[in-house]
C-alpha cells in the first residue's frame, strides 16, 4: 500500500528513512526521487546526502546543523509542497546499450553453476516459462521492448536496480538459490521484478539472459560521459537495451577497448509522472511484444 | 615516504570522514573503523584530524621510514618498535630516515593507526583517499598496502613529545566485553516485545566471518510482530524481508535470523530489516573488537546518540593534546 502519510524512521544519530509505502510500485520511487530532487533544490541545511530506494528515501544528515525533529518537520513541509505525485517531473537521461541476449558468456556461466553447484533450467527458458511466454526469443522481445527506470543503485557500487516503464514488459522471476559465485561483467539479468547490469564480475543471484559490453564502471577515467565519477548511472536515469548480434557486440567491445566508443545517451528529456500515467492508462497491460 | 616492508594483515590508507556523498550510487564511506583513535593520531602530529593515515588490522605492518619525520601510533596496542626499541603510543615521536617501525599483533583492541606529519599524499577518489579494496577504489591503487610499496608523505613539520591527555583516549575493553549503544529503528516495529527484550538481554558473540563490510553476531533467534508476516509478497518470503531500502551506516541488519552490523565498507541498500542502528559515537567499539568478543547492547534515543557524537567530536580536538 501507499501510506496516507509518509513515515519518518530514525536510523541512529545521522539518518532518517522516509517510507512512502510497503510495496514495489514505481509511484513510490517517483515520490522518493521527487523528494530527493526537492531537497537538493531547496538546499535544506544539514542534509548531507540522500539515497532513494523502491519505496523509501534514506536521508543522511548532520545533527550539529539540524535536529531530528526539525528535519522531520522540514521533510513533511517539502512533501506537502510537492503536491500529488502527478506533479513530479524529473530530469532523466536515456542510455541506449548494445546488448547481446542469449549470449555465449552468460550461457557458460550458467553451465558452470550447473556443473559445480546445482542443476537448473537454462535461465532464459526458465524465465520465459514461468511468465507464460512462448520461448526464450519472446523473452528477448519482451525484455528489450521497454525503457528501464533506474530506481536505485546498490548491492555493488554502480549496480542499477531497474524497473520496466512499459507494463507490457513486466515479468518476474525468483533469484538463484544458492547464489552464484561469479557473474561476468556487463551481465544483464533479473530477480523479482527488478532487472540489473553487473558493473564488474561479482557473485550474484539474478537469472541471466544477456550481456552488454558498455562499461558502467570506470576507475581509469577513460570515458567523459562519467563526468569524473567512477559509476555511470544516477537514480532517475533510463536505459534501453538494444539487441545486437555477436559481431555487433564485438565491434562495440573493440571500440571500448580502444577508448573510441561513443556512448549513445540523450539528455534533453524530463520524465513527467502525469504524462506517464496518461500513457499507461491507454496500454493493455496483458499484451506482450 | 614510507616504504612498506611487510604489509601486515590488511593495512590500508584511510581518511575521515571518508567518501561521503555517493551513497545513492552505492558507494560506502569507508574511512577508519575507529575514528576516535584515528583523529587523535593526526592531531598528535599536527595534521587536520581527517588527514590520510594508515589503518592496520589485527597484525600490523613493518615500515621503513625514508625521511626524517614525526609520527604517532594510536588505537590497538600493537607493541610498536623503532629499530627494535619499544615506541610509546598515544604520543608523537620524532623518527629518522632509515629507521624501521614494526607494528606487531594487536594485543589490546583490533586496529592500530599510524599518522605521519603532513599526512599520506594519496590521490582523491570521489573526494576521499579512503581505501575500499573490495571494489578496488581508493588508497594509492585501489588496494590495501603491498610489500615494497612507497607511500608518499606531504611535507610538514610535526612536534615530537605531544601526548593525549589522561582520560581522552578510548577505553578498549581488556575483558573483551563491550557495552554498545543502539538506537531503535528504522524497522524496530517489526520485532515483538519479547524480541526486543531478548536483543537487549543477550551477550552477542562477534563471529570470525566479520570484516569492514559487516559484523556478524551469534545469539538467539528473533521474534516478530505481525508486520513481518502480514505484508505484500514483493517484500519477500522471510519474516526479515522488506521491500529493498537504503541502509544507515551502523544498521543492525537482520538477514533471516542472523544480525549483521553494517560498517564502513558495507552495502548501501538491500531487502532486510534493520531493527536497530549503532550510532556513530559507538563505531570505535566495533573497530576495536575482535572475533569472539562479546557485545551487550544498550538502547538509547536519537537525542542521546547525538549528544554522544558531540562529546566525541569535542574529545577529538586539540584540547585533548598536551
Amino acid at each position: 500500500m501507499i501510506y496516507d502519510e509518509p513515515r519518518f524512521l530514525p536510523g541512529g544519530d545521522r539518518y532518517v528513512t522516509v517510507e512512502f509505502g510497503n510495496e514495489m510500485n514505481l509511484e513510490l520511487n517517483f515520490l522518493a526521487q521527487g523528494l530527493a530532487t526537492a531537497l537538493a533544490q531547496n538546499g535544506t541545511k544539514g542534509v548531507v546526502e540522500t539515497a532513494p530506494c523502491f519505496a523509501s528515501l534514506l536521508v543522511h544528515y548532520e545533527p550539529n546543523d539540524i535536529r531530528f525533529a526539525d528535519l522531520v518537520a522540514e521533510l513533511r513541509a517539502l512533501i506537502d509542497s510537492l503536491g500529488p505525485s502527478e506533479d513530479i517531473e524529473l530530469d532523466s537521461r536515456l542510455f541506449y546499450f548494445e546488448t547481446m541476449y542469449l549470449d555465449p558468456w552468460t550461457k557458460e556461466c550458467i553451465a558452470d553453476y550447473c556443473a559445480k553447484i546445482t542443476e537448473k533450467e537454462y535461465d532464459p527458458d526458465f524465465v520465459a516459462r514461468i511468465n507464460g511466454l512462448e520461448d526464450r526469443h519472446q523473452l528477448v522481445r519482451v525484455h528489450s521492448g521497454s525503457e528501464y527506470w533506474v530506481a536505485s543503485l546498490g548491492f555493488w557500487p554502480g549496480l542499477p536496480f531497474l524497473q520496466p516503464l512499459d507494463p507490457r514488459a513486466m515479468i518476474t522471476c525468483p533469484k538463484y538459490n544458492p547464489p552464484r559465485t561469479w557473474t561476468p561483467q556487463g551481465t544483464v539479468g533479473m530477480g523479482g521484478s527488478a532487472s540489473a547490469i553487473y558493473p564488474v564480475a561479482t557473485p550474484g543471484g539474478y537469472q541471466l539472459f544477456g550481456r552488454t559490453p558498455v562499461p558502467i564502471w570506470d576507475t581509469e577515467k577513460r570515458f567523459d560521459v562519467f563526468d569524473g565519477n567512477i559509476v555511470l548511472f544516477r537514480p532517475g536515469d533510463r536505459i534501453k537495451f538494444v539487441p545486437v548480434t555477436q559481431a555487433e557486440y564485438e565491434a562495440a567491445e573493440a571500440k571500448i577497448d580502444a577508448g573510441s566508443y561513443v556512448y549513445n545517451m540523450v539528455d534533453y528529456q524530463r520524465f513527467s509522472v502525469r504524462n506517464y500515467h496518461r500513457w499507461i492508462a491507454t496500454v493493455d497491460k496483458d499484451e506482450r511484444f | 615516504m614510507l616504504e612498506i616492508v611487510k604489509p601486515g594483515l590488511e593495512t590500508s590508507i584511510q581518511d575521515y570522514p571518508g567518501r561521503i556523498g555517493f551513497w545513492n550510487q552505492g558507494f560506502p564511506p569507508s574511512g577508519p573503523m575507529d575514528s576516535w583513535s584515528f583523529r587523535l593520531a593526526n592531531l598528535l602530529v599536527g595534521n587536520a584530524a581527517g588527514a590520510p593515515g594508515l589503518e592496520a588490522q589485527y597484525m600490523g605492518p613493518t615500515i621503513k621510514l625514508q625521511g626524517d619525520s614525526v609520527i604517532a601510533v594510536t588505537g590497538a596496542d600493537m607493541k610498536p618498535t623503532l629499530d627494535g626499541e619499544p615506541m610509546a603510543i598515544w604520543q608523537s615521536v620524532a623518527v629518522k630516515a632509515g629507521q624501521t617501525l614494526v607494528l606487531g599483533p594487536a594485543r589490546l583492541g583490533a586496529r592500530g593507526y599510524l599518522a605521519v606529519a603532513g599526512g599520506i599524499d594519496a590521490p582523491q577518489w570521489l573526494g576521499s583517499a579512503s581505501t575500499f579494496h573490495k571494489a578496488s577504489v581508493g588508497g594509492l591503487d585501489g588496494h590495501a598496502s603491498q610489500a615494497g610499496q612507497l607511500l608518499p608523505v606531504r611535507a610538514a613539520q610535526g612536534t615530537p613529545g605531544r601526548r593525549v591527555k589522561a582520560g581522552r583516549q578510548p577505553a578498549i575493553a581488556a575483558d573483551r566485553k563491550w557495552l554498545v549503544e543502539a538506537v531503535p529503528g528504522p524497522n524496530d516495529d517489526w520485532i515483538d516485545a519479547a524480541g526486543h527484550e531478548r536483543f537487549l538481554a543477550t551477550e552477542w558473540k562477534l563471529e570470525a566471518r566479520s570484516d569492514r563490510t559487516g559484523y556478524r553476531l551469534e545469539g538467539p533467534d528473533w521474534t516478530f510482530t505481525e508486520k513481518a508476516t502480514d505484508k505484500p509478497p514483493e517484500n519477500g518470503s522471510d519474516a526479515s524481508n522488506i521491500v529493498d531500502q537504503g541502509y544507515p551506516l551502523g544498521a543492525i541488519n537482520l538477514c533471516g535470523q542472523k544480525p549483521i552490523i553494517l560498517v564502513h565498507d558495507g552495502p548501501s541498500m538491500g531487502g532486510f530489516i534493520c531493527p536497530y542502528t549503532v550510532p556513530s559515537a559507538a563505531f570505535w567499539k566495533l573497530g576495536q573488537s575482535k572475533p569472539n568478543d562479546h557485545y551487550r547492547f544498550k538502547s538509547i534515543s536519537v537525542d542521546e546518540a547525538q549528544a554522544l557524537a558531540r562529546t566525541l567530536d569535542e574529545i577529538c580536538s586539540d584540547d585533548s593534546i598536551e
